[in-house]
């Protein structure tokens, strides 16, 4: 029967490269008699001895990990900072791409929209999980391969950062809320064409936007939602001007008055869509168009302002602001 | 003792053990030995030190080692290799230096406070 002491020595060996195993075992042993002397000429019983000889020596895998200098880390100090900035980067820069690519894909091979978003998170969600279990499953052979020295970049002062343009850190909050805005209005516009109303749980085939709208007018407000992305890009880079507040005036016009005379020749929405709502077209329609037009007028207006305020103050914030 | 100072206290003898191995082991001995004349002589250091160490000094060619079989045991003895002498010179020496530093530095600043 194989004693507890050669049970140890067994455990802690076989993580050992296999050259090593059969010295380390004999040292290893020795210190194990050693210690169990020891405790025996303190009048400790022989089985208590070893016993306790090996609870003082703990866990054989982390005692022979000390003896051969082997890291108990997944990626130690010597190559974190380089695992950390790769991956920032790498995620940065696939995850978008990907996801991207993938959106673009599925809208040229025609797929519905839930399926389109569905397969687009699901997919990118992968894409991130394995590009962090790979970049780190490198590292952490290297931080494991002996002797392998991989030149890991030095630093040097020129990598500096500038310090953060709190200007611009302020707009990412805008820039967030208007892309996720146009996003999820290009998809609804898209989306409403395959029906938008339920009737006793089921969709119906009626789209709210007149689907002859489809040979001009709705292409021409996708562009501009895409014009709209673009310009908040801009907007987070480089903050509000003048010609930026021109050009927003430009933007909201060019959908704002097209939308509205649309709707106003009753030519915005299906008209199976009018009347499956219900809408109160006839009598009562004077006062619904009222407000359909205001709201519409109000936040174009709002926004145009808004876009020179902002200018104005960005006038004067940034002179004190800099420096 | 409180967890800062034990840290400390443990900093600054981790270099002084390579030192007391380098020096004792002189006359070979094994590890079990070594430890116990160690922490008899007041150089504390725990099992789970000494024996890692002894193997990496072994590698750096700062010790050599013998199988001792003569014994109901084998034992595995260290002696000082000529390399391992002259680290000990370098680190004596080093050692005196930063002991003399300290001493001067604790003289000026009695002095100071004298002032």
């Amino acid at each position: 029967m194989n004693t507890l002491t050669d049970r140890y020595v067994w455990a802690a060996a076989r993580t050992l490269p296999e050259t090593q195993r059969a010295e380390f075992g004999r040292e290893l042993r020795e210190r194990i008699g050693d210690v169990i002397d020891a405790r025996v000429e303190r009048g400790a019983a022989p089985a208590d001895a070893e016993h306790a000889a090996l609870v003082e020596l703990g866990d054989p895998v982390q005692l022979a990990a000390s003896y051969i200098d082997r890291p108990l880390q997944l990626i130690g100090p010597k190559y974190f900072l380089a695992w950390w900035r790769l991956l920032k980067l790498l995620l940065v820069i696939v995850v978008p791409i990907s996801a991207a690519g993938l959106l673009l894909a599925q809208l040229i091979a025609g797929a519905d929209i839930g399926e389109m978003i569905g397969t687009t998170i699901g997919t990118t969600l992968s894409v991130g999980v394995h590009l962090c279990f790979w970049v780190t499953l490198v590292f952490a052979v290297l931080e494991r391969s002996p002797g392998s020295s991989v030149p890991v970049t030095t630093w040097t002062p020129e990598q500096l950062p500038q310090p953060r343009d709190d200007a611009r850190a302020g707009r990412l909050g805008d820039l967030i809320a208007s892309v996720v805005f146009l996003v999820l209005f290009a998809i609804a516009i898209v989306w409403q064409q395959s029906g938008a109303i339920w009737i006793d749980g089921e969709r119906q085939p009626i789209p709210v936007l007149d689907p002859a709208l489809w040979s001009f007018w709705i292409p021409w407000f996708l562009g501009l939602i895409v014009l709209e992305i673009a310009f908040a890009i801009v907007i987070y880079l480089r903050g509000w001007t003048w010609v930026m507040a021109g050009l927003n005036v430009l933007l909201n016009v060019a959908f704002a008055v097209p939308a509205l005379w649309l709707f106003l020749s009753g030519q915005l929405f299906a008209p199976e869509f009018v009347e499956a709502i219900g809408w109160p077209w006839g009598e009562a329609s004077g006062v619904t168009v009222a407000v359909f037009v205001f709201a519409v007028i109000g936040v174009t207006l709002w926004d145009i302002v808004d876009g020179f305020l902002k200018a104005a103050r960005n006038r004067g914030g940034s002179a004190l602001g800099r420096y | 003792m409180d967890e800062t100072t034990t840290g400390h206290i443990q900093e600054l003898r981790r270099g002084t053990v390579v030192l007391a191995c380098l020096i004792r082991l002189r006359t070979p001995d094994y590890g079990y030995a070594l430890l116990e004349s160690l922490n008899g002589l007041g150089i504390l250091v725990d099992a789970n030190t000494l024996y890692p160490l002894l193997r990496r000094l072994e590698k750096q060619g700062l010790l050599s080692s013998e199988w001792n079989t003569e014994e109901a045991r084998p034992r595995k003895f260290y002696r000082t290799s000529p390399t391992g002498e002259q680290l000990a010179a370098a680190l004596t020496t080093d050692w005196r230096r930063i002991d003399d530093a300290l001493s001067r530095l604790e003289t000026d600043s009695d002095t100071g406070e004298a002032r």
